[in-house]
């Protein structure tokens, strides 16, 4: 089967994305060409499919999919990854705010630096960052994991309630309901798993120096702890 | 939403900088229909004492005249243009000379008690141009890609909280010192708590719109000894609500964003380029490279030359 090429240029992000899930329905690797940092691009995708953007993405980029595999290999601007149920979107360059926001499932990976709130609301799912991730990433975090390669900026976790943000870095400081623990054997491994098949190969003494940050408190605003299941 | 951007050209030279100001915004015309404004520093060429100054006036027998009588009875008229633009106005252009910068302002308001006349803006060091509409028309009506310069800054707006026209369209200028402007995305909701203080310096205010507020503080800043960088870093601390701006001086560019980053902006730079702007297609637009920043919440960045 051969591969598909969407030429964006000239179109505007509904008719990229009419011909990308009408492409989807045959075909297992989409090419979008001269996306020059459009908005929405693979927005709502459910198909399995390949989707290679050649070039940057704009705001929402691969918002809503489920199961599709997608592959920006420039930067991505606000919110890439979205809502996402299933899938992966892998960002070769840097990303804006709120990357992975609110993801229920699914991968979402950023090589360089990521800008605030990243992982905001998410429920599950994996967000990796391979740089820096600004202020409040993790806020309101309800489940899944962040993994930071780099440093967390300020208000880390903020107001956090499940889940656990892996910083090998340094934190600048950290959000209400969030503290910070050392990783064990089982965190590390887990790391490992994650973190290889996306090409990050860190040696062994690397996963020494991931702290986690978790919370303190799955009911910190009201309510008991011991309501909790 | 709003549209911001801004370029400088490194070495200080003259460059197309219109033609790069107006692809950016183009690239951006979906943050905002509504109007569109440039401030082009560096082309202008005037002397030392020469001003340019921008008035929309009304379509209406005899109303020209009476704006050139009034120029004319201040300052004798040294050159003039008049350039159509849409709804039944035109933009009368015309140079002046005056003795210090302190007349200008007392000018302005001088043509602005004519009926049906607005005075855009007066400038020594950069040309403004602001209008109603999309980009693409705006740059046909007034040639901008043709204007030269050393850096510029622009925008496109969607309208939120004051009405949509040609002088309400941004940049926004200052006159507490010579050639200030600012364009902006977002909302001052601290406005009357940083406009109190400026009109009890003295200032004046001449519209309810909150970028104006913040050239005046930006300018404000600056006649205080504030370095650009500075201005800014002190304005994301006093001022409230979701913002990211960008300021435009005779010798630079800055940009600054809200301490909680709830607008986008970013930047980029080359050793002959830095830009700014909402969103990284309009970055592209002057620059190839991957390499992209983003302001991060309560930072302030700038570019001087």
């Amino acid at each position: 089967m051969q591969d598909i090429i969407i030429y964006a240029q000239n179109k505007t992000p509904r008719e990229v994305n009419q011909d990308l899930k009408q492409f989807a329905k045959n075909n297992k690797k989409i090419t979008i060409k001269n996306p020059n940092a459009m908005h929405y691009m693979a927005a709502g995708l459910t198909e399995p499919v390949e989707v290679f953007i050649d070039g940057s993405a704009g705001y929402f980029v691969g918002t809503m999919i489920h199961g599709a595999k997608k592959h920006v290999n420039g930067n991505a601007g606000w919110f890439p990854g979205d809502n996402m149920t299933d899938g992966e979107l892998i960002i070769d360059g840097s990303a804006g705010d709120g990357v992975g926001q609110g993801i229920y499932g699914g991968t979402v990976v950023v090589k360089k630096d990521a800008g605030s709130r990243t992982g905001e609301i998410m429920k599950n799912g994996n967000i990796i960052i391979g740089g820096n991730s600004g202020f409040m990433s993790g806020l309101f975090m309800m489940g899944g994991r962040i993994i930071i390669l780099g440093d967390i900026s300020d208000d880390a976790g903020e107001s956090i309630i499940r889940g656990a943000i892996y910083v090998k870095g340094n934190i600048k400081s950290l959000g209400k309901n969030a503290k910070v623990e050392e990783i064990n054997a089982e965190d590390k491994k887990e790391l490992m798993e994650i973190l290889t098949p996306h090409g990050f190969d860190l040696k062994d003494d690397d996963y020494k120096n991931f702290k986690k940050i978790v919370p303190r408190s799955k009911r910190p605003f009201y309510g008991k702890e011991s309501e909790e299941g | 939403m709003c549209g911001i951007a801004g370029v400088v050209f490194k070495d200080g030279k003259i460059h197309p900088v219109g033609d790069a100001l107006t692809k950016m915004l183009d690239a951006l015309q979906h943050r905002g229909p509504d109007s569109a404004g440039f401030a082009i520093y560096g082309g202008l060429g005037l002397l030392e004492n020469e001003y340019l100054l921008n008035i929309e006036v009304k379509e209406s027998p005899g109303l020209l005249e009476e704006v050139k009588n009034t120029v004319n009875i201040s300052t004798p008229i040294k050159k003039e243009e008049i350039i159509p633009s849409v709804e039944n106005f035109i933009i009368y252009r015309c140079k002046i000379a005056l003795n210090s910068f302190s007349e200008l302002k007392p000018l302005i308001m001088r043509i602005d008690k004519i009926d049906d006349v607005i005075v855009l803006n007066g400038s020594h060091s950069f040309e403004m141009i602001k209008d109603v509409g999309l980009v693409k028309d705006i740059a046909a009506r007034y040639n901008t890609q043709d204007k030269m310069g050393t850096h510029a800054i622009g925008h496109t707006r969607f309208s939120t909280e004051s009405i949509v026209d040609r002088y309400h369209a941004h940049p926004f200028q200052s006159y507490i010192i010579p050639d200030i402007t600012v364009v902006h995305n977002g909302q001052i909701t601290n406005y009357w708590k940083i406009r109190d203080p400026l009109e009890r310096k003295g200032h004046i205010f001449e519209t309810t719109n909150d970028t104006e507020c913040i050239v005046h503080y930006i300018a404000d800043k600056l006649n205080e000894g504030y370095k650009l960088e500075e201005a800014l870093e002190q304005s994301v601390k006093d001022m409230d609500g979701p913002f990211s701006y960008i300021v435009g001086t005779p010798n630079g560019v800055g940009i600054a964003k809200d301490q909680l980053g709830l607008r986008p902006g970013v930047l980029a730079e080359n050793d002959e380029v830095f830009a700014i702007a909402s969103e990284e297609v309009a970055l592209r637009e002057v620059m190839d490279t991957h390499d992209i920043e983003q302001i991060s919440p309560g930072e302030a960045r700038a570019y001087t030359i």
